[in-house]
Formats: C-alpha cells, structure tokens, sequence
C-alpha cells in the first residue's frame, strides 16, 4: 500500500517538474518575454508584487525603464503593468486577502440561503411546485450580468460586488439541498413518519443528518463559483482585489488597456489556484469531519 | 400530479410578472431618476422601466437589428468553446479515467486547473491571443474542458469493476469493454459535467465581452446600457441572456433523454 502511495506521489512530482521544466524551456524557445515570460520573469514579478510600493527604483528612473519598450525588458520587472499596480500601492497578499474576505461573505451569505430555500423546496411538494419555475428563471441568469444594474439601485459601493457573490453561491447552493431532501423522502420519510415522527424531531433526526452529505458535497461548487463571481466582479469594476491586479490596476472604463504584463496575470493566476485549492481542502477536510458517520 | 404542477408554475410565473408591473407602474414617477455613476449624476433613469418602455425598447433592439446580431453573435461564440472544450476535455478524462499512469500524469495540471477561476485567464488569453474572437472561444473552451474533464474522469472511476472483469473473463478485448461498458456507463456523468459547463460558459462570456466590449454581443449591449445608461435595454438584455441559459439547459435536457432512452427501463 505505502509503496503505491510512494509511487504516485513521485509520479505527481515527476510530472509537476515537468511542467515547469517544460514551460521554462518553451519559454526561452520562444524568446517572446512579453508573451510567454521565462520562469525568472515570473519570479521576480512575484517579488515585486509580494513586497509592494517600497520596493520600486527610484521615481527618476521609471520613465527610462518605460521607454525602452515592452519586447525587451529584461532588466528588472518594470512594465506598464507592474508600475500601475505598485503606483496605486497593490501587493499581492493584500489583493488575495481582500479577494478572500469577499468570498467568505459570499459563502457566509449565500450558503444560509440557497439551503433554506434548497430544503423549503424539497420539503414541500406545493413549495416546489410554485417556487421552482421562479428558481429556474433566477438561475438562469449570470449574476454578473446583473452588477450595473445593481449598482444603479446601491450607487457605486461594495454592495455590487459582493451580491453578485452571494446570489451565485445561493442560488448553486439550493440544488444538492433540494436533490438531497427529495432522494430521502421516498426512502426514510416515510418511514419515520409512519413512526409518528413529526416537526423538529424529523428535521433534526431524519431531514438533516440524511441531506447533510449532499448539501455539504455542494459545497465545492459553491466556492468554486464564488471565487469565479468574486474574480469577475473585481474584473469589472473594483479597484481592489484580484480581479483588479489582473486587469492591470485602475478604475472603471477602458480595462484591459494597459499594456498587460503576462508575468503578473500568471502570478495571479498561480495565487488563484492556490487560493481556491486551500479553501477546498478545508471545506473537504469539514465535510469528511462532519459525515464520519456515513460510511 | 401534471395539470396541478402545471397550474401552479403558471400562476407563480403569472403572479411574478404582475408584481413586477404593477410596481413598475407605482414606482413611475416615484423612485429617483436622477443616479449617481461613481463620477458623476445621469438624469433619466427609469430604476423600474414599465411593461410599455420595455416593449417599446425591445421593438426598438429587435428592429435596428442589434439584438438578433448580438444573440448570433454570443451563442456562436458560447458553442464554439462548448464543443472545443467537451471534446477536449471529455477525451482527456477517458484517459484519466481509463488509464492511472495518464491520471498521475495529468493530475498536477488538472488540479491546477480547477481551482482557477476560468475568468482569470482572460487577460492572458487576450496578451496570448489578442482581441476578438479567438481569446474569447478559447477562454470558453478552457473552462469548459476542466469541467468536462472532470466529468468523464468521475464517470470512468464510478464504473463497477465487477463490469469490467467479468467482460475481460468472458474473453472481451480493452476495445470492447471501453466501448460497450465503460462509454455507456460513464455518459451521463459526462453528460451532466456539459450541462454545468454550458451555464459556465454563458458567465464566462457575458464578462468576455463586457471587458472587452465591441463589435455586437450580448455583453456589449450590457456594456453599452450600462454606461449610459439605459435601463429598459439592460433589462432586456438580462432577460436575453437569461432566456439563451434556459435555451441551452433545456436543449441539454432533450439530447440527454433522447441519448439515454435505453436506461429507461429501470425507471
């Protein structure tokens, strides 16, 4: 068993090096530092975003650095990019922990909700039948589609950022609740029932424990679309967050002009994966706590 | 069970577009129309357009052409990533599936993958593939090919070893048995993985095109009536997307029933 285990792991490592070694050498196959940027680029785009305003050369010697283009930069990381980030004081621990604080309230929100409105429905037939042609219609729309509209009612504040979050993890939410509720009804409600069981006896002893899996199992798809809202949300309009370092820093109109540095989008993105992959370990390593007893 | 389901979705769907009207009809005149945009007042808001501007609006957007552009334009690009990255992905997690030594292969890569939210990848794929239409469909496919892969991966591992022993004792080739049991077996998890990933890529794309908002698309007309703006044509342009979502699922659904009618049996 251990030696399998052994196995897989080097065969994991094996692969992840090469990855790596692989993008390094297309990378300087390519030669195209401003497309594909070389492992060291990436490295120091890093640094440079981990340490934040202090670290840039002096004033006087930004422009110099400006002008000699993008195609050959290879003395130290100062690119549009880089620049308008670090001139408006963005780190990259800062973005991410405001990306994260977003999607918790997203999931601290939006779970409560989608599962409320997930167990209502799934517990009652009349519910269900008025209510669900109602959900399919509020599902179906993108919540990002919605933020100007929201930001029309709320002004121009955090609120349509973090609706945007919240609708789309409850409205994902609802979906294993429900599915959970109705699979148990025909097996034990009835059953219990039967014997009598009625009320809160029957939530907290049949409805929960035997739908708990399936809403904790939604979980996952919760966070993952959280942090796609919350990623887009910062995208569109935020001047923090993310979303916003990707984009290349600055406000409203006209994103994606600045000239985009692929070393810092591919910081961001590496930041991202590991970002989510934490918060889904946790919700994992919850979840396998919480279900113990199911197997 | 089916008539009274039916009366009762109408009459909700009913009951919600009178709420609707009849407070866009109290709210007119009433709520505020002059908003404040983040730099400045826009006098002329309608919060809560009315049934009438709405229709009148929709009249406009469907005579000028704009809107039947923008659906052509955005559902293309939604089916192209659709069908590149099923086809991608749902390849690639039969052979994760199929094969452990291609799972520990690609599992660094897949777990990568996952956890980045598909938009992220936007502006790299704009430096990578510029403007238009390509970064656009890619990003889509790529999102969408993490999702399928996972799918078919999922569907592959769930099917019973017992299945595939006893075809390998009856004397039945790998051939064989991939096609005539785990393929099967493995489709309507598939299946489900492109159906979420259709929803995916319609989010996907609506902030494609709002990011980079040109040429007709649905995100741009978001965009558009988002700057000026003009309510009764951003509603409607919610209402399109939403209708296309709904659209595309139902379609899902259809395939997958016609698809799986050999399962009914069961059920």
């Amino acid at each position: 068993m251990k030696s399998i285990f052994n196995q897989r792991s080097l065969l994991w490592l094996a692969s992840l090096l090469a990855l790596i070694g692989a993008y390094t050498a297309i990378a300087s196959a390519a030669a195209r530092p401003d497309l594909i940027p070389p492992s060291q680029d990436i490295a120091e785009a890093f640094s440079a975003l981990v340490s934040g305003p202090s670290a840039k050369p002096a004033p006087g010697e930004m422009p110099a650095a400006e002008m000699s283009g993008h195609a050959h930069h290879h003395h130290g990381r100062s690119t549009d990019q880089v620049d308008t980030l670090l001139q408006a004081g963005v780190t990259l621990q800062a973005s991410l922990g405001v990306s994260t604080l977003r999607v918790l309230f997203g999931l601290a929100v939006g779970l409560p909700l989608g599962i409320l409105f997930g167990l209502w429905m799934g517990w009652s037939r009349r519910a269900d039948d008025y209510l669900h042609p109602i959900y399919v219609l509020v599902r179906s729309v993108p919540p990002l589609a919605l933020i100007t509209y929201i930001m029309l009612w709320l002004g121009h504040s955090e609120a349509h950022r973090l609706i945007p979050i919240v609708y789309a993890v409850a409205v994902t939410a609802v979906i294993p609740t429900y599915h959970g509720v109705r699979d148990l009804a025909a097996k034990y409600l009835v059953a219990a029932r039967s014997l009598g069981a009625r009320g809160s006896l029957l939530l907290n002893k049949v409805i929960l424990p035997a739908a708990g899996p399936a809403v904790l199992g939604g979980l996952r798809y919760s966070i993952a679309i959280a942090w796609m809202t919350a990623v887009g949300a910062e995208m569109l309009m935020a001047d923090d967050g993310m979303g916003n370092l990707l984009v290349g820093g600055g406000m409203w109109a006209s994103r994606l002009q600045t000239r985009s540095d692929p070393a810092v989008i591919i910081v961001g993105v590496i930041a991202l994966a590991a970002a989510g992959w934490a918060m889904d370990a946790v919700a994992q390593a919850a979840t396998a706590r919480l279900t113990r007893w199911v197997r | 069970m089916g008539a009274v389901r039916i009366r009762r979705a109408a009459l909700a769907l009913l009951a919600l577009a009178l709420v609707y009207g009849v407070a866009a009809e109290v709210a007119h005149g009433r709520l505020p129309t002059r908003v404040w945009m983040g730099a400045h007042f826009v006098e002329d808001v309608q919060l809560l357009p009315t049934y009438g501007s709405l229709a009148e609006e929709g009249a406009f957007l469907v005579e000028s052409r704009i809107l039947p552009d923008s659906i052509v334009v955005s559902s293309r690009r939604v089916l192209e990533g659709l069908l590149l990255g099923s086809i991608a992905g749902i390849l690639l997690g039969l052979a994760t599936g199929w094969a452990a030594s291609v799972q520990y292969l690609a599992d660094p890569w897949v777990t990568f993958f996952r956890f980045t939210p598909a938009l992220a990848l936007l502006p790299l794929f704009v430096v990578w593939f510029g403007y238009g239409e390509s970064s656009k469909v890619l990003l889509i496919a790529a999102g969408v090919a993490v999702i399928t892969l996972l799918g078919a991966h999922q569907g592959v591992r769930r099917v019973p070893r017992v299945y595939l022993d006893a075809a390998a004792a009856l004397g039945a080739g790998p051939g064989l048995r991939f096609r005539k049991i785990v393929l099967p077996l493995a489709f309507p998890s598939i299946f489900a993985s492109v159906r979420i990933a259709a929803g995916l890529a319609w989010v996907t794309i609506v902030v494609a095109e709002l990011i980079d908002a040109r040429m007709p698309s649905l995100g741009y007309l978001l965009a558009l009536s988002g700057a000026y703006p003009r309510v009764p044509t951003m509603l409607i342009a919610i209402a399109t997307v939403g209708a296309l979502v709904l659209a595309f699922d139902l379609a899902a659904l259809l395939l997958h029933a016609r698809a799986t009618r050999w399962m009914r049996r069961s059920a």
